[in-house]
């Protein structure tokens, strides 16, 4: 008797009350749920790695075009170019014949224009910040006498990152039948 | 909705007052009865505290009086019902709206471009698209005057969509000067590269040596294909789009930017 009044009494005093907790608690599981979801997609390592991956072809594309890029009328920024865009061996060796390839282009008055046709990464070690990319590149080279020539090169690029900024460390075409090509 | 039942409840009182025999609200005329009229008001609360049973219609049986006073704690519970609501409501309405709003984020990022492509997050994808692209490729752009059946197949085998026609308009010149020559074209990757993988389609980048060998000495005029006996190594990139159909990756485009 006693306890048919207090079911009594709950039935009358609970439904909305009932009925507002258990949306609220569905919000609360469909909160927590999405919460959860984004701190998985925030902190995915695959995510991070896809973007190590797309930042190192980036700037491995734009390095190996500014490299293939000079116009013998504004040398020092095509160069300075080239050694902000390199790292290690390769910014070394810049650095050191630049001097002399800064002669040879001045003497022979050329406009390099490079255009990346297609570039992909072949391997990424993010945690020691080393990658390897392919770059199909189309340089055009304009002489003197105002004659345009079309070649294609097949690139190698090795990157390293420094500060975190991806830099081209090597750079070399692709050999040919087993020889290193020109 | 308490206030209702309250409002109700008022109302069935003062029904019932006004159709009791007597009731004081005829008197006000009368002026010598204002000391009558005074107890009157003083027995008027007694009425509205303790309404007539037809009043209390929602409980069936009489109620003993420790349920009158349950029923008081009650009314106070049923007005402090309304806050405890209001912050139900907006809990729910907060929790609704952060879950949106993480679901969307999420979603965004998931959208990213960098996301959507697997190239080499998802390595065994990748080695498996590399081995297949470079294969076929392989034996796509390598022909042997002799044995003209084999190009056909791997056509058929190896190619799907507008690949077809670009692969037939690509070939037809080297296969008749290399059928001309007695010639045998071999390609080898040297080099290639995922650049993406989104979901079952693909492009991979490929770098590749062609090697004519002319089993006729003759006509050695005729550009790179044709050196006699010794190989001539020509260099060759271009980019494949594969589609994953039946467990293989078929070529469904060959871009051999603009050459």
């Amino acid at each position: 008797m006693k306890r048919a009044a207090r079911v009594r009494t709950a039935l009358r005093l609970r439904p909305l009350p009932a009925l507002a907790l258990a949306v609220t608690l569905v919000a609360g599981g469909f909160a927590a749920w999405a919460g959860q979801d984004w701190y998985g997609a925030a902190h995915d390592e695959e995510a991070g790695y896809a973007a190590q991956r797309d930042a190192a072809l980036t700037a491995g594309e734009q390095a190996v075009q500014n490299l293939n890029t000079l116009d013998h009328r504004e040398l020092k920024t095509g160069l300075d170019l080239w050694e902000s865009s390199t790292t290690g061996d390769l910014h070394e060796q810049l650095a050191a014949g630049r001097q002399e390839f800064s002669d040879q282009v001045k003497e022979a008055r050329t406009v390099s224009t490079a255009r990346v046709l297609s570039g992909a990464v072949t391997e990424l070690d993010d945690r020691a910040g080393r990658a390897r990319v392919l770059v199909a590149l189309r340089v055009t080279v304009k002489a003197a006498d105002g004659a345009t020539s079309d070649k294609d090169s097949r690139m190698l690029g090795e990157l390293t990152r420094t500060d975190g900024t991806w830099k081209l460390s090597a750079l070399g075409q692709a050999p040919v039948g087993g020889n290193p090509a020109g | 909705m308490s206030t209702t039942r309250h409002h109700i409840n008022r109302q069935r009182r003062r029904q019932a007052r006004e159709t009791r025999p007597g009731a004081p609200a005829e008197r006000p005329d009368d002026g010598r009865d204002d000391r009558t009229g005074g107890t009157a008001v003083l027995t008027s609360p007694a009425d509205a505290d303790a309404p007539p049973s037809s009043a209390r219609g929602p409980r069936p049986k009489p109620t003993p009086p420790p349920a009158e006073a349950e029923e008081a704690k009650a009314a106070r519970a049923r007005r402090r019902r309304p806050p405890a609501l209001a912050v139900l409501c907006a809990l729910t309405l907060l929790l609704g709206a952060f879950a949106g709003w993480a679901h969307a984020k999420a979603g965004a990022l998931r959208d990213e471009p960098a996301r959507s492509n697997t190239a080499l997050t998802d390595l065994a994808r990748t080695s498996e698209i590399k081995g297949q692209a470079a294969k076929a490729v392989d034996r796509l752009f390598s022909y042997d005057h002799a044995d003209p059946g084999a190009l056909d197949k791997a056509a058929r085998d190896l190619l799907t969509g507008k690949a077809e026609a670009q692969h037939r308009d690509l070939l037809a010149d080297v296969r008749a000067r290399a059928d001309r020559q007695k010639a045998v074209i071999t390609t080898t990757v040297t080099e290639s590269a995922v650049e993406r993988i989104d979901g079952d389609r693909a492009r991979v980048l490929v770098y590749a040596d062609q090697s004519s060998v002319a089993t006729t000495g003759g006509k050695a005029g005729e550009g790179k294909a044709a050196a006699g006996d010794e190989g001539v190594y020509a260099a060759a990139m271009l980019a494949v789009e594969v589609v994953h159909r039946d467990g293989r990756w078929l070529v469904s485009a060959l871009d051999t930017f603009g050459r």
